[in-house]
C-alpha cells in the first residue's frame, strides 16, 4: 500500500548520493540540519529503513496487516513533521521517539478516520516507507516439500503455532505436552524448514 | 557515519517476542531493539512470511500431518471445509474427495493410555508403505487425526488404502489397530 515504488524518483537520487550506509541518526542529523528547509534525500531513507521495522511492530501489537500500515504511515508522519519542526531535539534518540509515537498511537486507539484524513491532509507524505530487505515471495511447492520432509511432531508444531500465531503453552495444550517441550520441538522445526528453504534445490 | 551494529537476538528470543510469549519488560526490551535493529528485524520478518506460508500450505497440500482434534475444530470454526472420517479400530470407510474440500481428516480411534511413541503406517497404493515415526498424539484424547496430502489425494483413481497405528516401546512393537480407506475419487 505504502511501498517505494522503483519508479519514485527518490529510489534513483538515493543511489546517486550514496546515504544508504548512514545510520538512523546521522539521517535524522542530516534532517534536523536542513529544517526548515527539507532533506528529501535523508527523509525518504530514513523512512525507507524504519518502514519496515514500524509494520513488524505494528502486525505484532495489532495483528491487522491494513491497521499496521496505516501505523507505519502515521508514525512516519509525525516522525517527520517532528524533524522539519526542528522538534526532535537529540537525533541520537530518533529511534526511541518511533517507539514512544507508536506505542502510543497503538495505545490510544486513536488513529480514527478523521484524524488520520486530517493529519494526511495537512501533512502530505511524498517520501514513502519501502520494504527494503523484505523477504523473497515463497516457493509454496518447495515449503510443502520441506515440511514433508521434517519429523512428524516438528510438523504438526510449526503448522500449529502458525497457524494462528498460537504460543507455545496453548500449542502444548493441544499436544498434550509441556510447554517447554513444544518450544524445543519449535525451534529445531523452524531451524530444520528454514535452512531447507535456503539450500539449493537438488536437480531431479 | 555508518550504520551500527546491533548485538544478534536468538531467532527463539525474536518468535517468543512474536508469539507474545515474554514478559512484559522483556517484550517491551525487544520492541526497541526491534525498532532500532534492522538485521534482527529482517530476521523475524522472514519467519513471519514464512508462518504466513505455512498457515496457507495446508489447503494446497504437498505433506501430511497428524493433528489434534482441537486444532481441527478450530481450522473448520474459521471457515474452512472439512471433509471428516471417523473410524474404530478395526474399521473401514468409503471415502473421496471434492474440489470443495480445504482438508480431509481421518480421524482414528484407539485407546492410547501408556502408550510413550506412536508410529503410523501408510499403505499407499501408489506410494507404497509410508512410515511417520514419532506422531504427536495426547494419551487422553482417544485416537489420532490424520490429515493427508489433499493433493495426493485429488490424483487417486478408485484405489483402498490402509493406515496402521503401531506402539513402539523400545526396540519392540504393537500393532494398536488397522484401519481400510475405499477411496473413490467424486
Amino acid at each position: 500500500m505504502f511501498s517505494l515504488g522503483i519508479a519514485s524518483p527518490y529510489a534513483r537520487r538515493m543511489n546517486d548520493l550514496d546515504v544508504g550506509g548512514e545510520d538512523d541518526t546521522a539521517l535524522a542529523r542530516r534532517i534536523l540540519a536542513r529544517a526548515p528547509g527539507r532533506d528529501a534525500v535523508a527523509e525518504a531513507e530514513l523512512c525507507r529503513r524504519l518502514g519496515p521495522r514500524i509494520r513488524l511492530f505494528g502486525l505484532k501489537h495489532l495483528r491487522n496487516e491494513a491497521a499496521a500500515a496505516d501505523l507505519v504511515q502515521d508514525v512516519l508522519v509525525v516522525l517527520l513533521t517532528k524533524l522539519r519542526d526542528g522538534a526532535v531535539r537529540d537525533p541520537g534518540q530518533v529511534v526511541s521517539f518511533v517507539l514512544g509515537t507508536a506505542r502510543q498511537m497503538v495505545v490510544d486507539g486513536r488513529r480514527t478516520g478523521a484524524r488520520r484524513g486530517r493529519l494526511l491532509e495537512a501533512f502530505q507524505l511524498d517520501v514513502q516507507p519501502g520494504d527494503d530487505g523484505a523477504p523473497e515471495p515463497l516457493d509454496t511447492a518447495r515449503l510443502g516439500r520441506c515440511l514433508a520432509m521434517l519429523p512428524e511432531r516438528e510438523r504438526a508444531v510449526l503448522v500449529m503455532t502458525f497457524y494462528d500465531d498460537r504460543p507455545a503453552d496453548a500449542v502444548a495444550a493441544e499436544l498434550g505436552l509441556k510447554a517447554g517441550h513444544v518450544r524445543v520441538i519449535r525451534h529445531r522445526g523452524l531451524g530444520r524448514l528454514r535452512d531447507c528453504m535456503a539450500a539449493p534445490e537438488r536437480q531431479s | 557515519m555508518t550504520r551500527m551494529m546491533c548485538p544478534a537476538i536468538p531467532t527463539q528470543a525474536l518468535l517468543a517476542w512474536w508469539l507474545g510469549e515474554l514478559d512484559e519488560h522483556e517484550e517491551a526490551r525487544l520492541d526497541g531493539h526491534l525498532l532500532a535493529c534492522a538485521t534482527c528485524a529482517a530476521v523475524l520478518r522472514e519467519i513471519v512470511a514464512l508462518g504466513r506460508a505455512i498457515r496457507g500450505a495446508g489447503p494446497r497440500g504437498g505433506f501430511s500431518a497428524v493433528l489434534p482434534r482441537l486444532f481441527i475444530e478450530r481450522l473448520k470454526s474459521d471457515g474452512l471445509q472439512v471433509r471428516e472420517y471417523e473410524l474404530e479400530p478395526g474399521g473401514s470407510v468409503a471415502c473421496t474427495v471434492t474440489g470443495d474440500d480445504d482438508l480431509v481428516v481421518s480421524y482414528l480411534r484407539v485407546p492410547l493410555r501408556g502408550v510413550d511413541r506412536l508410529d503410523l503406517l501408510v499403505h499407499d497404493p501408489v506410494l507404497g508403505t509410508l512410515r511417520l515415526d514419532d506422531v504427536p498424539f495426547d494419551p487422553a484424547s482417544g485416537g489420532v487425526a490424520v490429515v493427508p496430502d489433499i493433493a495426493h489425494l485429488r490424483t487417486l483413481g478408485r484405489s483402498r488404502h490402509r493406515m496402521q497405528l503401531v506402539a513402539v516401546e523400545g526396540a519392540a512393537e504393537r500393532v494398536l489397530a488397522d484401519y481400510t480407506f475405499d477411496h473413490s475419487p467424486s
